[in-house]
């Protein structure tokens, strides 16, 4: 019995149980889906509250095609993804200078956590992806000079896969290895 | 394929030789701020990828060790992300693979 909410439990399943996906099916992820990720990317906490960030979902087959080829990061081609743009002009009108910002990456992070963590919940899976080349994928996507490409997210609905898991594979981390309680080095006592 | 004297010829289509050359151009200039075990990563992921052309554009390679080796990598690569040891395990196994073939290959036409 837990000492939280069904809602809390319910909430943190959610974030424990999203993994990455990089195995989809052909199905197409509905367009009411795409937009209630997108709007789950819009609610992320935004430094300054400044958003000056746009998505760019792509459907297209051949596109996502295109984009894969100059973006090793993605290892398979997705039915769908949503492309995090920082919006050049937007920082200008901030002030913000992006080459010593370092919001700028935190946002473009808690809007992609916010739709994977979304994707998660209506069923989809989704995949985080930052290796690519960033000319490259301007090309491909045909975007202005103000616009650059910054996280790629990957969403389909997912093909169940074997993970393969190696022999040796190290123990899970938990929270408890990562966190301590106001001194630094001092775990968790329960 | 085509023979050629004693050669075999693989073909790749026009767009899956440029999607290779992107994807190589592109895995090396990412190669300049990502973690160096990454770049190992990128060349077995393109040997994949290569083998998963020429898997589409010469059919007769389905019956060759391609289709098992692909698999393979596909699935052992991965482990680059959650299980370092099992993964560069899988690095020094897998070129025993290819040695394989063409030796085998070298003996045949011997
Ligand atoms: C900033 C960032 C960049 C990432 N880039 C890629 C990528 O380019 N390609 C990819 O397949 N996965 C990428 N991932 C996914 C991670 O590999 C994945 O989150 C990690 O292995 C943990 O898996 P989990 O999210 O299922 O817990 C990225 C994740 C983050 C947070």
């Amino acid at each position: 019995m837990s000492e939280f909410s069904p809602e809390a439990d319910a909430f943190f399943q959610t974030l424990k149980t999203r993994r990455v996906c990089r195995s989809y099916t052909d199905q197409p992820v509905a367009d009411a889906q795409l937009r209630r990720i997108t709007e789950a990317g819009r609610w992320a906490s935004s430094g300054g509250n400044r958003h000056i960030h746009k998505f760019l979902i792509v459907r297209d087959a051949e596109t996502i095609r295109r984009v894969r080829s100059v973006a090793p990061g993605m290892l398979v081609e997705p039915p769908a993804m949503i492309v995090i743009l920082t919006d050049k002009e937007a920082a200008e009108r901030e002030c913000i200078q992006l080459d010593v910002d370092q919001i700028n990456q935190g946002d473009v992070g808690t809007a992609a956590m916010n739709m994977q963590n979304m994707a998660h919940a209506l069923g989809l899976g989704s995949c985080p992806v930052t290796s690519f080349s960033h000319s490259g994928v301007g090309v491909m996507l045909g975007l202005p000079d103000h616009l650059e490409a910054e996280w790629i997210i990957m969403i389909g609905h997912p093909k169940p896969t074997q993970r393969g898991l190696g022999t040796g594979a190290p123990k899970p981390l938990t929270a408890r290895d990562l966190t301590w309680w106001d001194r630094v080095g001092h775990h968790d006592p329960v | 394929m085509t023979n050629n004297e004693n050669q075999t010829t693989y073909v790749l289509t026009e767009e899956q030789a440029l999607d290779m050359l992107a994807f190589l151009a592109s895995a090396a200039e990412i190669s300049l701020h990502e973690p160096t075990y990454y770049g190992t990563f990128r060349l077995i992921d393109a040997a994949s990828r290569l083998m998963g052309y020429l898997l589409e554009s010469n059919p007769e390679l389905a019956e060759s060790f391609m289709p098992g080796w692909k698999q393979d990598i596909d699935t052992r690569k991965v482990w680059m992300m959650w299980d370092r040891p099992a993964y560069q395990q899988f690095l020094k196994e897998a070129p025993a693979v290819i040695a394989a073939e063409i030796k085998q290959r070298q003996e045949a036409a011997e």
